[in-house]
């Protein structure tokens, strides 16, 4: 692709973005996921000790999960739509822009949209726990914090880049259903439901190694090859404390390499079906 | 002999509804050739194939049979719409964009150089009048607005082939004439125009040629004037005339081997006497400034 | 098609996504089901598999800590035991749990009982027997995940210590929570402590005196000053003779001296 390719599927993501951003619905998610993360300053009221921490983190890192899921699939489905519905697609593509720039252009856009997300999230959630554990620093016993402190907070960005990949994934699947669906309802539901198979495929691996051959054991098998493993991303439970090993730099390339390919997987069945949709 | 802007031959889509593996036919084997430099109007009512054929030579549909082509490129090719602007049917635009941003949007994504985006953001603005109301967000225009603004983003990159489809559609007259005007600059700039809509009347005064659509075939196509004026009848308009002079007129034309037809008194049309009123009102609504410095 | 496509895609990222697997899985211990699925809904078993596992046991753990406050025996039993099981990671909820077995639930069933001035000691102190026995049975589950952790030694120490008032059987503990990584520094101390007041003098002493030498000279909390005192102090019990003294700074001294 030559250089007005690019420019042109930049042109279109920053303009989904800019249109992702005045959506009500993502100004919603994002004002409830913050009250969410803010509100979890009330585990101060149990004396935890240091426990307290970790509620805050297991806490701040569901509400990134979950609600970071649900705006993927529908923040993507909705901009994807709204083109359709509205015609802008038919304005679009009569220029001279190839369907493929088109597709990226939307794929980067909430890319992007959620990269501002998730920073924002982290950055609160860093924000509480910093205010939380200066203040335990100062109440408790100093020897507990001899070894420095005792959180690793450059690992909420670490956990913020893994679930931004995901994200990613998600809403690739997500244009890929979209490319071939008709109604937003329609794409919701089957980009939750390829969600929920995707984070429990996991499970059905570790099942199948205790099965015998048969039907069974090669159904389940194929489940965990077509299902990307999204469980693969949920490292935040091991994070962050620094007793705990921090995640090797290895493992963490392995990672990203596994969501691009994937990413790029959807984009291309995303881009051989919408070629043959008819707007 | 220079190439056609828009060559269609044998052109057929069939469209599959629902699960029974009927088929719809929209168009049926439609041949047409546009010419360069030329004001088309493709005509018909709702359903007759306009629409289709458009998006079809858009590269937006693939046809079932046959081929379009575009100043000589396979209209499906991205290359063939850098030389077309389109303007589709009650368009919709990103409305918390101003009409300027939006313009330049488009100009950047055809791929509008860098040093001249600014000129030419501006010049079409101003050519299809909007240059006052370019800053103000698309969602505060009218529906004339916006098929002006819609107008500025089609041809921002300069093409060869403008298409409009329905470019007045609920549009008041004054818009239409405005939009008229337009077109009929842009084909003094040397550009090819092909026009859909199935307002007869408004089509009538500005195009060179067209062609007329229903159920998907084509069923007279030709220049407006040789269609619009039969051959052989003439009429007379005649003021002053007693009654013994029409008595003389009616003998001379039989007597010339013709057959008077009809005596009627020239209708003037609705659409120039409205035009006619609002014009001359908005007329000496408008320079009340020049008035005050030539009442001195 | 599109199947075969992702099946495809599937096989060829096996061989990046095997190894980052193995290590993410390493790091999520086993589900222990069995015992689980009268006490939840399908809610929570879904949730909990679908990557909420932490924040289930935290909001679980907060109701228990209400369970706690209302004093449920028997239900804050099994809410201790579900908590755990879901998430054994933090081991945040052994030691508090352990805590809440051994020290508040006896003072409750005591209570029960008539109070502390109505209930015979002997009583009282099966009670506290009793629960302890299941604190120490929680904590050595807890080991299972957690074998290198000196907090969960020191508990059952403490328990011995503070609440059975039983340093001998108390002492081993803390002499195993100081061998663990990371222990802190004053479990040795405690130990020695300990053995002092089983009137094992010369058994301290020995202690003290290898305590000292492991100890690094730039660490406050390791407290050589309080250790050098402790040691002094039993020199004068056992009478050591005063060439026989600890002496740890003494070949530095020659050293420089020649």
């Amino acid at each position: 692709m030559n250089g007005l390719g690019f420019r042109q599927i930049w042109l279109i993501a920053s303009n989904t973005f800019l249109e992702a951003v005045r959506q009500k619905f993502f100004n919603s998610l994002l004002f409830i996921a913050i009250a969410l993360i803010a509100s979890s300053t009330f585990f101060q009221q149990f004396d935890f000790g240091t426990g307290e921490l970790k509620f805050i983190a297991d806490f701040g890192f569901g509400a990134l999960f979950f609600f970071g899921s649900i705006l993927a699939i529908t923040v993507t489905t909705q901009l994807f739509f709204n083109e359709i519905e509205n015609r802008t697609a038919l304005t679009m593509l009569a220029k001279p822009v190839h369907k493929f720039s088109f597709l990226l252009g939307k794929l980067l856009g909430v890319q992007l949209l959620m990269l501002a997300f998730v920073l924002l999230l982290c950055l609160l959630l860093a924000g509480i726990l910093y205010w939380r554990e200066s203040e335990l620093l100062s109440r408790m016993d100093p020897e507990l914090f001899s070894d420095g402190r005792l959180l690793r907070y450059s690992d909420i960005l670490l956990f913020g880049f893994l679930q931004w990949l995901k994200f990613g994934l998600l809403s690739a699947i997500t244009l890929f259903v979209a490319s071939f669906s008709n109604t937003n309802i329609y794409t919701i539901i089957v980009s939750f439901s390829i969600l929920v198979v995707c984070q429990l495929q996991y499970i059905a691996r570790d099942a199948y190694a205790d099965m015998e051959q048969g039907v069974g054991r090669f159904f389940v098998q194929g489940i965990g090859l077509i299902f990307p493993n999204f469980q693969l991303f949920n490292v935040g439970d091991q994070l962050l404390f620094a007793q705990n090993e921090a995640l090797p730099a290895t493992n963490l390339l392995q990672i990203t390499l596994y969501a691009c390919v994937y990413i790029a997987a959807f984009a291309t069945l995303a881009q051989l079906s919408f070629r043959r949709r008819e707007i | 002999m220079s190439q056609s802007a828009i060559s269609i031959k044998n052109l057929t889509k069939d469209f599959s509804v629902g699960m029974s593996g009927v088929k719809l036919r929209a168009v049926d084997d439609l041949n047409l050739d546009v010419q360069d430099n030329e004001i088309f109007g493709l005509l018909g009512p709702n359903g007759s194939g306009k629409s289709t054929t458009i998006k079809i030579l858009l590269g937006l549909l693939e046809p079932s049979v046959g081929e379009c082509t575009i100043y000589g490129k396979a209209s499906a090719s991205v290359e063939a719409r850098r030389s077309v602007g389109f303007l589709p049917e009650a368009p919709y635009f990103y409305r918390y964009l101003s009409g300027r941003e939006l313009v330049r949007y488009y100009a950047r994504l055809c791929g509008v150089a860098k040093a001249e985006l600014s000129t030419a953001v501006d010049s079409v603005i101003e050519l299809v009048g909007m240059k006052d109301a370019a800053h103000r967000r698309v969602g505060t225009y009218s529906k004339g607005m916006l098929q002006r603004i819609g107008l500025a983003q089609a041809i921002v990159h300069d093409p060869q082939l403008v298409i409009l489809d329905e470019p007045t559609a609920g549009v008041d007259p004054l818009g239409s004439t405005a939009i008229a005007d337009i077109i009929r600059e842009l084909k003094s700039q040397g550009k090819t125009i092909l026009l859909s809509s199935h307002l007869l009347a408004q089509i009538e005064g500005l195009c060179d040629r067209v062609a007329i659509l229903h159920g998907g075939k084509l069923v007279r196509e030709g220049r407006i004037d040789e269609l619009v004026t039969p051959e052989e009848v003439d009429s007379f308009v005649v003021e002053g005339l007693t009654g013994e002079g029409r008595a003389a007129v009616q003998d001379a034309i039989k007597a010339g081997g013709g057959r008077l037809l009809r005596v009627e008194k020239p209708r003037l049309s609705l659409d120039a006497i409205f035009l006619n009123e609002v014009q001359k009102r908005e007329i000496e609504a408008a320079p009340e400034e020049s008035k005050g410095e030539d009442a001195t | 098609m599109t199947l075969v496509f992702l099946l495809v895609v599937g096989a060829l990222t096996r061989p990046i996504e095997t190894p980052a697997w193995e290590r993410v899985k390493s790091r999520q211990p086993e589900l222990n089901l069995a015992g689980l699925e009268g006490a939840m809904g399908q809610g929570v078993l879904v949730g909990m598999l679908g990557g909420f596992r932490a924040v289930i046991a935290d909001f679980l753990w907060i109701q228990t800590n209400s369970v706690w406050e209302r004093r449920e025996r028997a239900k804050l039993d099994s809410m201790v035991r579900l908590v755990t099981s879901i998430d054994p990671r933090p081991v945040f909820f052994w030691i508090n749990s352990a805590r809440m077995l051994a020290y508040d639930v006896p003072n409750w069933r005591i209570r029960e009982e008539g109070g502390y001035f109505a209930v015979p000691e002997k009583r009282q102190k099966a009670i506290d027997s009793e629960q302890a026995e299941q604190a120490f049975a929680l904590i050595d589950k807890a080991l299972e995940f957690h074998p290198d952790n000196p907090k969960l030694y020191l508990e059952i120490g403490q328990i011995y210590l503070n609440r059975l008032k039983d340093p001998a059987n108390a002492a081993p503990w803390f002499l195993r929570a100081s061998e663990q990584p990371g222990a802190p520094y004053f479990a040795a101390r405690i130990y020695a402590e300990l053995l002092r007041r089983q009137g094992k003098n010369s058994e301290a002493y020995n202690f003290l005196k290898g305590l000292f030498q492991r100890l690094p000279d730039d660490d406050p909390y390791a407290q050589k000053g309080i250790i050098l005192e402790r040691i002094r102090e039993l020199e004068v019990t056992l009478q050591v003779p005063a060439d026989e003294r600890f002496a740890p700074y003494r070949n530095n001294l020659l050293n420089l001296a020649i």
